[in-house]
């Protein structure tokens, strides 16, 4: 039985999600833009682990007196599907991305009883000249490149009670007007800490269900969900859709998943009817894929 | 003040051993049995209660009074709580202390913090030669915590020492940070003579050096984040009684090349 928010019908649906590991890392430079940059670039290739080996992005900008060094910051979140799966996506997203921009320094961005290595692998291109100074519980390797040295701390918190698959499926008949809704939500999103919407600008277009027709290809078109399919497949689409947009969400807990989805659902509510917005639902299994289950009644 | 409180009932006529006197330990003692702890170095050995008046009770803090040079090894073993002491005491203060927080309202003597771990070491007054070194028998000198000095140390302070931070107030005498293998040394007063012989890491920061051995290279001005993490670091852990940050700009000074090179002297850049 659906229900009505403001125009926009909610599905009884819920969206599964699965357990994931998931880890924090800090990166700070000169200025904020420049740790934007370094960030974006280690973040970049990593919206889904079925092709990216980690799913990454951006959860929130830092102040000066929030970061180790007392420069701006922002703070990433990778996710993997084990702690050991993490490990080479860290080292060559760092080594190659955070590393190389200029000014940057690495700094562990979560706290966790299990961790994971950050510097160990990016110390050893200091070939030698690089040292180590333990301050209380933590190392931080200063590796020697050109523009000064390169700050890394020796390892990060991880955590294996992360979730990722966290979503929302937006529905209407103004494909423009949907993606600004999905932009606001995603917006909405990106308030809520701990959480990431790994998509580009948080948001698919290329909602999937598992596998397909052809062999070694684990993940497939959600013909269900395409518009353009519609008469022709069992479609979920009623006659007045014209699009389907995504907005994926992976936390370092349940709860800041929820939470995020909970603001998100509220901001396509809020102004999305205007917008051609007619329903919101959710991606699942039938509960066979995760055992993280976020009921739409129970969010908004 | 709360907690448990030794007052010593006359100037000490022999050396007297607080080696293990913690507020943990004694915490977990009776009246009785804290009086008949042992602070004696010789054979027969010397009753706590004969020392020291005890007076309330043994808790978080642990308060000693009159003290003073003969008091050796106070605050070993330290390893959570607070331990005050009111006046100077002997050497080997903080002994392999791995924990806690050790004020002294007064001077220390020779090998304060040596073979420590960690925790905080705050002294009002001056501390004696080798101050976080190594004593004869050790591998290493200090080994981790952060040891604050509001006056001068003596000579070799961080002698071998290998993790940990010593921040001085005043100036350091000669030799500091000789043999050193990690750590950082901040002397806001300045640092004293041919410090780094044979340094292998190590960080040495003052606004000045009076005298640098031929070995070290001068590798000139930087900006160096660790600086700025370390400045950061120290203000969380140490608040008011952290060093103020160095300028952005510092003048490296690499050493000593007679080994490895990887120790460092930072200085204002000028």
């Amino acid at each position: 039985m659906s229900t009505t928010v403001n125009g926009i019908q909610i599905d009884d649906t819920f969206a599964e999600a699965f357990g994931m590991s998931g880890t924090g890392i800090i990166i700070t430079a000169d200025s904020m833009k420049w740790a934007r940059i370094a960030a974006t670039v280690a973040t970049g290739f990593g919206t889904s682990v079925i092709g990216c080996g980690a799913e990454c992005g951006i959860d929130r900008e830092l102040s000066p007196d929030e970061t180790p060094d007392g420069r701006p910051g922002v703070r990433i979140l990778i996710f993997g599907f084990s702690p050991d799966a993490l490990v080479p996506q860290i080292r060559n997203r760092i080594g190659q991305c955070v590393l190389t921009s200029p000014g940057s320094a690495c700094y562990a961005g979560l706290k966790a009883a299990q961790s994971i290595g950050l510097g160990k692998a990016p110390r050893f291109f200091g070939d030698g000249f690089q040292t180590a100074k333990k301050l209380g519980d933590s190392r931080y390797w200063r590796v020697p490149v050109m523009d000064g040295e390169f700050v890394v701390e020796e390892e990060t918190g991880v955590t294996t009670d992360a979730v990722g698959g966290g979503n929302v499926l937006i529905v209407g008949k103004d494909r423009a007007g949907l993606l600004e809704t999905a932009e606001a939500a995603v917006d909405a999103i990106a308030k809520i800490d701990d959480v990431i919407t790994p998509f580009p600008g948080g948001i698919v277009r290329s909602g999937s269900k598992v596998g397909a027709k052809y062999a070694g290809m684990f993940a497939s078109s959600n013909d269900a969900f395409c518009p353009t399919l519609r008469g022709t497949v069992k479609s979920e689409l009623g006659p007045d859709t014209l699009a389907v947009l995504e907005i994926v969400i992976d936390g370092l807990t349940s709860k800041a998943v929820a939470d995020a989805m909970r603001a998100g659902l509220k901001a396509i509510t809020d102004t999305g009817a205007k917008r051609g917005v007619t329903r919101v639902t959710a991606g699942n299994y039938g509960g066979k894929l995760g055992q993280h289950h976020y009921h739409l009644k129970e969010l908004i | 003040m709360s907690g448990l409180t030794l007052r010593l009932k006359a100037p000490a006529n022999e050396r007297i051993n607080l080696s293990g006197i913690t507020p943990g330990r004694l915490a977990a003692l009776s009246a009785h049995e804290i009086a008949r702890l042992n602070v004696g170095f010789d054979k027969v050995g010397l009753p706590l209660g004969d020392a020291f008046d005890v007076s309330g009770s043994a808790g978080e803090t642990l308060t000693i009074e009159g003290s003073g040079a003969q008091l050796d090894y106070a605050g070993s073993e330290l390893d959570s709580g607070t331990l005050r002491i009111v006046g100077n005491t002997g050497a080997y203060t903080a002994r392999r202390m791995s924990g806690g927080k050790l004020e002294i309202r007064g001077n220390a003597g020779d090998f304060l913090a040596s073979g420590m771990t960690g925790g905080i070491i705050h002294v009002s007054g001056n501390a004696g030669n080798s101050a976080g070194g190594f004593i004869p028998g050790d591998r290493f000198g200090m080994l981790g915590g952060i040891a604050v000095i509001e006056g001068n140390v003596g000579m070799r302070v961080g002698e071998k020492m290998r993790r940990g931070t010593i921040i001085v107030r005043g100036k350091t005498g000669e030799g500091a940070g000789s043999r050193m293998i990690g750590g950082t040394i901040w002397a806001e007063g300045g640092i004293g003579p041919r410090p780094g012989l044979m340094m292998r890491r190590g960080t040495l920061i003052g606004p000045s050096v009076e005298e640098l051995l031929p070995t070290f290279a001068d590798c000139g001005k930087h900006d160096l984040v660790i600086t700025r993490v370390l400045s950061c670091y120290l203000k969380s852990v140490l608040g008011d009684l952290a060093p103020k940050p160095m300028p952005l700009f510092v003048q490296k000074i690499g050493g000593d090349l007679a080994t490895i090179g990887r120790g460092e002297i930072l200085l204002p850049a000028s």
